[in-house]
């Protein structure tokens, strides 16, 4: 049976195929490419997909949906809600600064050499993420941290008020390190794209500079602010290092929670451990996904 | 009169416009070097009553201070040139003879920008941590997992940086103009689309060093001991040397960076992100 | 009193004079060209009409305003943009009610104004799409009509046809006449094509290096170039130098072929050396008509350059083209052939002395 469609397929598509033109089937190019997805497969894909189908494996090891219906536990949503709560304030946040940062280097009328100064100062800052930026805050704002010894001074005791590096909002300040560089690298391009005859042509019609920016600039921009926000979302929602080197993995973050999971069965179910997994790759491939439709609507104005 | 006063009201804006930007830039500017300051300033604290590099000696002199480092350098080269062989004739071939591919091969790439890092090295210990593909068993064989997913990860920046450069160059033109002339594939591709790529090829392989040298997630759950767990661990062990630390990791970062910019000028296409 | 008034207008970028000492006055309902090669001031001289630059020197009156400093949203002039720049996140409804929203007329208003716009231009099928749906010479045509939907006092045209098609660039060029007169709405347009600025203008203003060289009807641009820049510039030119035999007569010679000219030779004395013009068209062989100037030539090459066909010719040592028009009976000479060439006295111009 199995045989006999095969050869069918296989005759059809000489028949296609010579109808079309007698070109030969060339191996070259294909042999060029496999290694590539020989080794995506192996260690992108694989690892993803394994991750998928345990999520899908019960505790007695049929096929169940279980797993998802327990993320809604407390424990997972609470790592969720703190993960999603630090990448929209740090997204929502960095992408403000970012823009006028960008704003102010191009269209604000600094002197050429501060545009130059701040795209590579933002190229370094946005990879420097990890260990050494968690190391830089602590020295910064930690208990001993010299912007903290510094509000002593002055008769403020940073933490006696209630502030911690390793709550809320001093992670938050801590990511924005990164968020806000990205931002800046991100939009300025975008600026660039607004034609200088846009301005001039709406103030030939009578706009004032406010009417251009709230009728042109602003909605010309938005797609590109917003997909770049939520490409800020993305960076700080799978982002591990910096918060495990601030906290030592004790913070209550999802990427946190996985790796408790990896290191020692935290949520006592390991299937939950995927399903909590596959919720992540599920969130950042929505923000890419949205990112690139956005991105794509933008480029569509301003090429 | 009021037309005076309209110009006026224009040169006043911009000037307004002009101080904000100022403003703008400046509270910038001390957000993002205060952290940088205060992490020097300790690091020169290391002594008692007096300003010195004690603290980087102290680093220097670690016993785990530079095997770490150099297995970390060992690593994030030999990833850069496995990504460079894999993505190099994956992109060639995708421009020139199967363009079918490239939304494909554009998908995959973007991968490591979707799965989270802690995610995919939970996936590669539960896929690769038991028979029939047991290949974390030991501490070596671990390491050639972590390099390959380190040029799994850098797949994103190469493969932009390569195709920009391809696209730059026009690929298929000089391919066929080399063809022409009688070469053969590995002449093409060794003494004409190589020596081209330089600049898209080095600014692709700094970004991948910047990213790896000091990676923390998959080299801490894989048992690595490579510079990005080093430093964790420093950080929770010692006083003065994680300052030191943050500041020989900043400057490294801003080289991979600087010589991008110097190879790369007014060349475009760089991004970044994924932490 | 002129309707638009610039006078003594000078804008200096450092030590240059992007335009200099720049007088013009334009009546209600005019057409003017500024024409010109890149770089010579055109551009700016408009923009500073906009408001986009303010002059260095020099006043600029509107209707008896003086609007020289007063901020273009508050000039009331209508603009056209080489690149178009209709705004991309709007519709061509939206693009055309801009002007008007800004000014806060009423909906009822805006939406009457913007069918009457569209109308004109002929873009009712494409109201509801936006400017990247739409071809170079739609776009521009949403650009002229949003730029006159606010009734602009002048109406300023900054190279509004270099980025179309050939095809489209013709055809628009009439458009954007005929509907200038239909409206009487004074205009400025801004063009490096001499053919373009001869089809369309009621006058010329013809600019060098930030100087005007001339300014006139297209048909004395044309006829009467007063400068080597102008008749140059304009219209393709033979020219070639020659010396004075008799200034009472308007005799010539050149490479030893003698030359009568209308052209006033006044102050000019025998043996005067001049540089004279003559354009291709008005040579033609001497066969066909009796002119002043009979010469002798030979045909160097024949060029074929559609409805005209231009004969190069060498008369004497210098090299001369004429320009015949293009017809299935025509009988062209062979190239070597010795001919004789004819062209009257008025159209040999004098452009000055000749150098050297």
């Amino acid at each position: 049976m199995n045989s006999s469609i095969g050869t069918d397929t296989r005759s059809n598509n000489k028949i296609v195929g010579g109808a079309r033109r007698p070109s030969r089937f060339q191996i070259g190019p294909w042999l060029g490419v496999l290694p590539f997805f020989i080794f995506s497969a192996m260690f992108l894909i694989g690892p993803t997909l394994i991750l998928g189908y345990r999520s899908l494996e019960g505790t007695d090891g049929a096929l169940t949906l279980d797993n998802y219906r327990q993320l809604t536990s407390e424990s997972v949503l609470s790592a969720y809600g703190m993960s999603i709560r630090i990448s929209l304030t740090t997204a929502i946040l960095g992408g403000l600064i970012g823009f006028l940062i960008a704003w102010a280097v191009s269209i604000g009328g600094l002197p050429r050499p501060f545009r130059s100064l701040t795209t590579t100062f933002s190229g370094v800052a946005s990879n420097f993420a990890g260990v050494p930026l968690a190391a830089a805050y602590i020295f910064t704002l930690g208990r001993v941290g010299v912007v903290t010894a510094l509000f002593k001074l002055l008769g403020v005791d940073l933490y006696r008020s209630g502030f911690s590096l390793y709550s809320f909002l001093g992670l938050t300040l801590v990511y924005l390190y990164f968020q806000i560089p990205l931002m800046v690298l991100v939009i300025l391009p975008a600026l660039d794209g607004l034609k200088r005859e846009w301005r001039e042509a709406a103030e030939n019609l009578g706009a004032t500079p406010n009417q251009y920016w709230r009728d042109i600039a602003f909605p010309v921009l938005t797609p590109s602010i917003l997909g770049t926000m939520i490409l800020l979302f993305g960076n700080a929602f799978g982002a591990h290092a910096t918060a495990y080197a601030l906290t030592g993995g004790l913070f209550n973050l999802a990427t946190l929670l996985i790796g408790q999971q990896i290191s020692g069965d935290v949520l006592h179910n390991p299937g939950l451990g995927y399903a909590v997994a596959m919720g992540m790759v599920v969130i950042m491939a929505l923000s890419i996904l949205v990112y690139s439709i956005l991105q794509r609507r933008s480029e569509r104005w301003l090429r | 009169m009021t037309t005076s006063v309209a110009s006026v009201q224009v040169k006043t804006s911009a000037r307004k416009q002009k101080l904000w930007a100022w403003v703008v830039f400046v509270v910038g500017a001390l957000y993002f070097l205060l952290p940088l300051a205060a992490t020097f300033y300790w690091s020169l604290r290391a002594e008692k009553d007096k300003l010195g590099f004690e603290a980087y000696r102290r680093l220097f002199a670690d016993v785990n201070f530079l095997p770490a480092f150099s297995e970390s350098i060992v690593n994030a080269l030999a990833a850069i040139l496995l990504s460079l062989l894999l993505i190099v004739p994956t992109a060639y071939w995708v421009t020139l003879r199967l363009p079918k591919l490239r939304p494909v091969v554009e998908f995959i790439t973007l991968l490591p920008f979707v799965i989270p890092a802690v995610v995919l090295v939970f996936g590669l210990i539960r896929l690769y941590s038991r028979p029939p593909l047991l290949l974390t068993a030991t501490y070596d064989s671990s390491r050639v997992v972590l390099i390959c997913v380190y040029a799994a990860l850098s797949f994103p920046y190469v493969f932009r940086s390569v195709d920009n450069g391809l696209r730059a160059m026009d690929v298929r033109a000089l391919t066929e103009a080399a063809q022409s002339l009688g070469a053969n594939w590995f002449t093409i591709l060794f003494r004409v689309i190589f020596p081209n790529l330089r600049v898209a090829l080095l600014s692709g392989a700094l970004l991948t060093f910047a990213i790896v040298i000091g990676e923390l997630t998959i080299a801490l759950f894989m048992a690595q001991h490579t510079l990005g767990p080093y430093m964790a661990n420093l950080t929770r062990s010692k006083v003065y040397e994680p300052s030191a630390m943050a500041i020989v990791a900043f400057a490294l970062t801003w080289m991979a960076l600087g010589l991008i910019q110097l190879v790369g000028r007014g060349q475009q296409g760089q991004i970044t992100g994924g932490h | 009193m002129a309707y638009l008034i610039l006078s003594n207008i000078s804008k200096q970028f450092g030590d240059t004079y992007a335009v200099r000492d720049f007088n013009l006055e334009v009546q209600k309902g005019e057409f003017v060209s500024f024409l010109g090669p890149s770089g010579c001031g055109k551009t700016t001289t408009l923009r500073m009409v906009a408001g986009f630059e303010s002059p260095t020197n020099g006043t600029i009156t509107l209707d008896g305003v003086d609007i020289t400093d007063k901020a273009p949203n508050q000039r009331n002039m209508g603009m056209i943009f080489q690149s178009y720049a209709l705004f991309p996140n709007m519709t061509v409804t939206q693009n055309i009610a801009f002007g008007l929203r800004v000014r806060n007329m009423s909906k009822a208003d805006v939406k009457e104004r913007v069918r009457e716009m569209v109308s004109l231009v002929n873009l009712e099928k494409h109201v509801d799409k936006y400017p990247f749906q739409l071809s170079g010479g739609q776009q521009q045509r949403v650009a002229l009509a949003r730029a006159l939907a606010i009734r602009p006092g002048v109406l300023l045209l900054d190279e509004p046809l270099s980025a179309l098609d050939a095809k489209i660039r013709v055809s628009l060029r009439a458009q954007i006449r005929e509907i200038q007169k239909k409206l009487g709405i004074t205009a400025i347009f801004v063009t490096h094509d001499q053919e373009e600025a001869l089809s369309i203008s009621d006058r010329i203003v013809v600019m060098y290096e930030g100087n005007v060289e001339q300014v006139g009807t297209p048909f004395d641009i044309y006829n009467f170039p007063k400068t080597h820049f102008v008749a140059t510039f304009v219209g393709s030119l033979n020219t070639a130098a020659a010396e004075v035999l008799d200034p009472a007569k308007g005799l010539l010679r050149m490479d030893g072929v003698q030359f009568f000219t209308a052209a006033k030779m006044d102050g000019l004395t025998k043996g005067d050396k001049v540089r004279i013009a003559i354009r291709p068209e008005r040579f033609s062989f001497a066969s066909e008509v009796k002119k002043a100037n009979i010469v002798d030539c030979v045909i160097e090459n024949i060029t074929f350059l559609g409805s005209v066909v231009r004969v190069h010719i060498l008369i004497g040592n210098s090299k001369f083209t004429m320009d015949t028009f293009n017809y299935p009976s025509l009988e062209l000479p062979k190239i070597g052939a010795r001919e004789q060439v004819t062209c009257s006295k008025e159209a040999v111009l004098i452009l000055g002395a000749a150098e050297g």
